[in-house]
């Protein structure tokens, strides 16, 4: 298990205050934030080429703050890789097992699996130089997981690759995981790359976490409105509890004039008459009704007429952006194509939408 | 096209001012007098002496350079910017002014404990080797600098993260990397140790058979009229920077990892 505790940098251009994070013993962990939110500090802190103010590290039983890199079994695969270009891939990949003195032969099935893994094999003799970008990569994962670290920190492994290596890579991540269960940080600014790859996600924005969670929790369950719009996420609006629904159950919730019956489970914390908060409105759970079709039992609760305001086609789904009658607050709604090619949708259209309850997520 | 001929125009006229300029030197020696100057002993002497001289001020150059060069290119701290500054306080101060500030120095009462209870520069050997040093030291280490800084140094950082020391990562990783620019650095470095006369001069003095170094020989030999030796010397300094400039360029030619 790796923690990071209190951890506290100081810098003329950057303050990162009392940061925590756990990782468990086998897990593809993903910080996750903007470019220049301090991931990079925080990722040399652990590695040991920067010392914080304050803060602890533990890897495994051990707290490494205080050692010097070579020390800490931490090996670190940077953005550039930064192969050494002298040497050859063979010699590339046992520099860490060589320069911590252990015996080869104790690590050579182990570097043959990893080799054989990442179809190394005929590349062994050459020079960095004359490796493509994808080889590169995987020569550059091998030399960090050669030594058995304890943590493997990747620097945005996806990040600036060809879309065809990128698929490559990322395949290639999930496999050497499943195989190896290294314990991974991987930071990134990527939301992509996380979903992708990482079982647990630290969402870390303007120096603070702002949630920590499994891939879902974060995707599907963002905790904040930070975390939602770095996330990409359409349709947040500020909404107030209005009151709760005598016989359903439900809350009533106003956002603008705009009145919504939404589910107690579309919210983590208690809601509470007059709480106000954020509000997300899930657009692929929002149905367009066919003109003369039933509405189901379980759509009934809200149902706003309006009309359309644009359409935009993303390739594998259609964005219609829906304006309630009388209301300033259009948002977007996401239909497959499928879906959209039975609808007859065009800009102006009037349509009748409802919100199904999985459409509703309430936010600190 | 007139363009591109007067900009070579002016690169053969480059060419022809020094080419005419070494070629002239041929102009007034014989074959013989060339020879009996050559096999001179004290132009013999000379050469040992230079080429001794220079070496091992450059090896003192280097072994106080390359950490200084090192620190320079790797690590932020205080004083950074003045020291970097103060390397080129031997570029831009005039050879004779440093020879001379050395002779003030020695007449300081920290100066002459040095040379009372340790060695002896003024007019001596070390005096030689102490001119050359402090002539060449700022622009190896500036040299050196520039050919580390070259080098990322994300390279040491993943091999410490793999287990190196950091003077194991400096050895295997940057020093083979950078190996080039701080071969051509030393050469160069060497070379205008060679050549090195107004510090030497003024420290060391001009004594035959024991400071006379080849500039300091060349001097001699022409305010004596012995122009035979002076154009010996001479075609030997042109000579031994030639050869370094080669070398310098050899090194272009090494194995590029990029």
């Amino acid at each position: 298990m790796i923690r990071i505790e209190g951890l506290t940098i100081f810098l003329k251009t950057f303050q990162l205050n009392d940061f925590h994070i756990q990782i468990e013993e086998g897990e593809f962990h993903f910080l996750l934030g903007p470019t220049g939110s301090g991931k990079t500090l925080i990722l040399e802190s652990v590695i040991g080429l920067h010392r914080p103010k304050k803060g602890k590290i533990w890897v495994a039983e051990r707290e490494v703050q205080h050692l010097p890199p070579e020390q800490r079994e931490i090996s670190y695969v940077p953005q550039d890789l930064a192969l050494f270009p002298h040497l050859t891939v063979r010699e590339n990949i046992l520099y860490g097992i060589r320069a911590k003195n252990h015996p080869l032969a104790t690590y050579s099935e182990y570097v043959d699996s990893l080799i054989q893994v990442m179809r190394i094999g005929p590349l062994l003799e050459r020079y960095p130089v004359k490796l493509s970008g994808g080889e590169k990569k995987r020569v550059a994962l091998l030399r960090a997981l050669a030594p058995k670290p304890k943590l493997l920190l990747l620097d945005e492994p996806l990040t600036g690759l060809d879309p065809s290596i990128k698929f490559e890579i990322q395949q290639l991540l999930k496999t050497l995981h499943a195989s190896f269960r290294p314990t991974v940080l991987c930071v990134s600014h990527d939301f992509e790359e996380a979903y992708l790859l990482g079982n647990k996600i630290t969402v870390f924005i303007h120096g603070k976490v702002e949630q920590v969670g499994t891939r879902d929790d974060v995707f599907l369950r963002p905790r904040s409105k930070p975390v939602a719009l770095f996330l990409g996420l359409k349709n947040i609006f500020r909404g107030k509890a209005i009151c709760q629904e005598k016989e359903s159950n439900r809350w009533r919730v106003s956002v603008n004039n705009l009145q919504f019956s939404i589910p107690h489970h579309a919210s983590l914390g208690e809601i509470t008459e007059g709480k106000e908060f954020d509000l997300y409105l899930r657009p692929e759970e929002v149905m367009i009704i066919r003109d003369g079709k039933p509405i189901k039992d379980s759509l009934k609760w809200n149902i706003f007429d309006g009309k359309i305001e644009d359409i935009v086609d993303r390739g594998k789904h259609h964005t219609v952006f829906f304006h309630p009658q009388n209301e300033e607050i259009p948002f977007e709604i996401s239909i497959p194509n499928y879906a959209y090619r039975n609808l007859d949708l065009f800009v102006g259209k009037g349509v009748k939408v409802a919100l199904r309850d999985e459409a509703f997520w309430v936010m600190e | 096209m007139g363009f591109r001929y007067t900009m070579i125009g002016a690169a053969l006229c480059i060419f022809i001012f020094y080419f005419g300029l070494l070629a002239s030197l041929f102009f007034s020696v014989s074959p013989k007098g060339f020879w009996e100057a050559l096999v001179h002993p004290s132009t013999l002497f000379s050469i040992r002496l230079s080429l001794i001289a220079a070496s091992l001020a450059t090896f003192l150059a280097i072994v106080i350079g390359l950490p200084s060069a090192y620190a320079l290119s790797r690590y932020e701290f205080t004083g950074k910017q003045i020291i970097d500054t103060f390397l080129e306080i031997p570029m831009i101060m005039s050879p004779i002014a440093l020879g001379a500030s050395f002779l003030v120095f020695f007449n300081t009462p920290l100066g002459e404990a040095i040379q009372t209870r340790g060695i002896f520069f003024v007019f001596e050997f070390p005096g030689i080797i102490l001119a050359q040093f402090a002539t060449i030291a700022g622009l190896a280490t500036r040299l050196m600098k520039a050919s580390l800084d070259e080098i990322s140094p994300r390279y040491e950082a993943v091999a410490r993260s793999l287990g190196s020391s950091s003077w194991q990562a400096f050895y295997r990783i940057t020093f083979p990397l950078s190996f080039r620019g701080l071969l051509a650095s030393v050469i160069l470095s060497w070379a205008k140790a060679v050549g090195e006369f107004g510090a030497t001069v003024t420290l060391a003095g001009a004594m035959p058979g024991k400071t006379e170094t080849m500039p300091i020989a060349i001097f001699t030999a022409l305010a004596s009229a012995r122009i035979e030796k002076t154009i010996v010397l001479i075609l030997i300094l042109i000579t031994l920077g030639l050869i370094a400039l080669y070398g310098v360029r050899l090194t272009g030619r090494m194995i590029r990892y990029d």
